[in-house]
């Protein structure tokens, strides 16, 4: 049962605690997503403060399924920013060390990460949709089929399998993903 | 698309990932060589491997459901809903808690022959006279649950069907197809699409609720499959068959699916 969007917009706090507990796992694993590199122990801080920014933003929204997508947006954002602050810090004092044991040091190849990542360019609201979009277009079996391809490196023969499907369709299956993706996210990347 | 279409397609997803066992990449080759004109389409797919890569972990965990709330989190969270409300929700809330305990202990006063007017010794005739009160409302509940399933389990599903050509509906196949849904749902519309996106829109467009469930089933050619989607009593559900021995079989047991999800 998701929270009743006028109570929220009314301030109960009974509601507030249950968006609070259907946003965190999303809020915290998009933070610890773009944070788990370099500053693990930020993610926690970065949820939170995700969570506070989102609740005067609950005025904007006209469905509560918005709010998760929202949520995401808020959360990756202000996780690129920190990024972006502590990166420049470190360069600002001339620090040449390695982030982290198994990265590079600033300036690597892992550093752009942070700050080139297309979806970094979006506004947040506009991240926000795009992400909404995503999830509405990709049917199932669609968005797990791209995942296990690009994201879990599995082979069509396995995907096949896991999914139930004929192994010809897995194809036709990432092709109409790809036009997905490439519809709402815009062609090759140029839009982002 | 035509088969060798596709057949770039897998090869050029297998090489991006670097899944393509020698000889496939060395067939992929052999295509670009042969049909230039491809490079450009293999960028792209290049390009669309670099996306998806950035795009699909922020779905992903956009559904995240684990892990909880930690507890010393809610009070900062509580402060910053009281700050932005400007009020304190609690203590309202215990408010009209209150509130209903007085209308609750008014009703004595308003109905003096009601249960707790009977307690403090009001005449047993008017007690009586609420205890009739209480069995008639009762009853009408009763046959209520009772008659109620009866009255919605009679109404038939509406069946909405649609067929995916992106090859266009000419060939000898996709009649045949046609005609076994035709025979399967005689009474259901049957739409075709060649563009997925077009039929998306169909799928995700639902008409209003009313007493009768709602199913769609649409037949994808490319993928051997037949979805089905239903929606009843504020419910929804979904169901993908693969054609595994032929259509007529696929969609007899899809009659049956249907039949189960909306007798119940």
């Amino acid at each position: 049962m998701l929270p009743d969007l006028h109570a929220l917009q009314q301030g109960d706090a009974d509601v507030w605690d249950e968006a609070f507990r259907w946003l965190w796992p999303v809020v915290l694993a998009v933070a610890q997503l773009k944070l788990q590199l370099y500053f693990p122990d930020e993610a926690e801080d970065v949820a939170i403060e995700t969570l506070e920014e989102l609740v005067p933003k609950v005025r904007e929204v006209k469905t509560v399924e918005e709010l998760r997508p929202l949520a995401a947006s808020i959360a990756h954002h202000r996780a690129v920013s920190l990024l972006r602050e502590r990166f420049a810090k470190k360069r600002g004092e001339g620090k040449t060390e390695p982030l982290d044991p198994g990265a590079g040091g600033e300036g690597s190849q892992h550093e752009p990460a942070a700050n080139d990542s297309p979806l970094a360019e979006l506004e947040q609201k506009e991240l926000a949709e795009r992400i909404s979009q995503s999830l509405a277009e990709l049917n199932p079996p669609q968005g797990e089929v791209l995942s296990d391809f690009y994201l879990h490196g599995l082979r069509y023969e396995e995907i096949a399998r896991k999914h139930g499907l004929a192994v010809g369709s897995v194809g036709v299956y990432l092709q109409r993903g790809l036009a997905a993706l490439r519809r709402i996210w815009g062609h090759d990347g140029e839009q982002l | 698309m035509p088969m060798s279409d596709q057949r770039f397609f897998d090869l050029a997803m297998k090489a991006v990932a670097h899944q393509a066992t020698d000889t496939e990449r060395a067939e992929l080759d052999a295509l670009l060589a042969r049909q230039p004109e491809l490079r450009a389409e293999f960028a792209r797919l290049q390009a669309d491997t670099r996306l998806a890569r950035e795009v699909l972990p922020l779905l992903n965990v956009t559904e995240a459901t684990a892990p909880e709330l930690p507890a010393w989190a809610r009070g900062q969270l509580q402060t910053k809903v009281r700050e932005t409300f400007g009020r304190r929700p609690a203590p309202e809330r215990a408010a009209e808690r209150d509130a209903l305990g007085r209308l609750w202990n008014w009703l004595p006063e308003i109905a003096p022959s009601g249960p707790a007017g009977a307690a403090e010794g009001a005449a047993p005739g008017m007690f009586w006279k609420w205890r009739w009160v209480l069995g008639l409302a009762a009853a009408t509940a009763v046959m209520a649950l009772l008659v109620l399933p009866v009255v919605t389990r009679s109404a038939p599903p509406l069946i909405q069907v649609a067929m995916l050509d992106t090859a266009g509906a000419t060939r000898g196949s996709d009649t045949n197809a046609w005609s076994l849904l035709r025979q399967s749902w005689e009474k259901a519309t049957i739409d075709s699409f060649t563009d997925p996106q077009a039929l998306h829109t169909w799928e995700t467009n639902w008409p209003a609720p009313n007493k009768s469930p709602v199913v769609k089933v649409v037949f994808d050619p490319a993928t051997g499959e037949v979805r089905l989607l239903g929606r009843w009593k504020g419910d929804s559900f979904a169901k993908t068959l693969l054609v595994e021995q032929n259509l007529a079989t696929t969609l007899e047991q899809a009659r049956s699916f249907i039949k189960d999800r909306t007798s119940r």
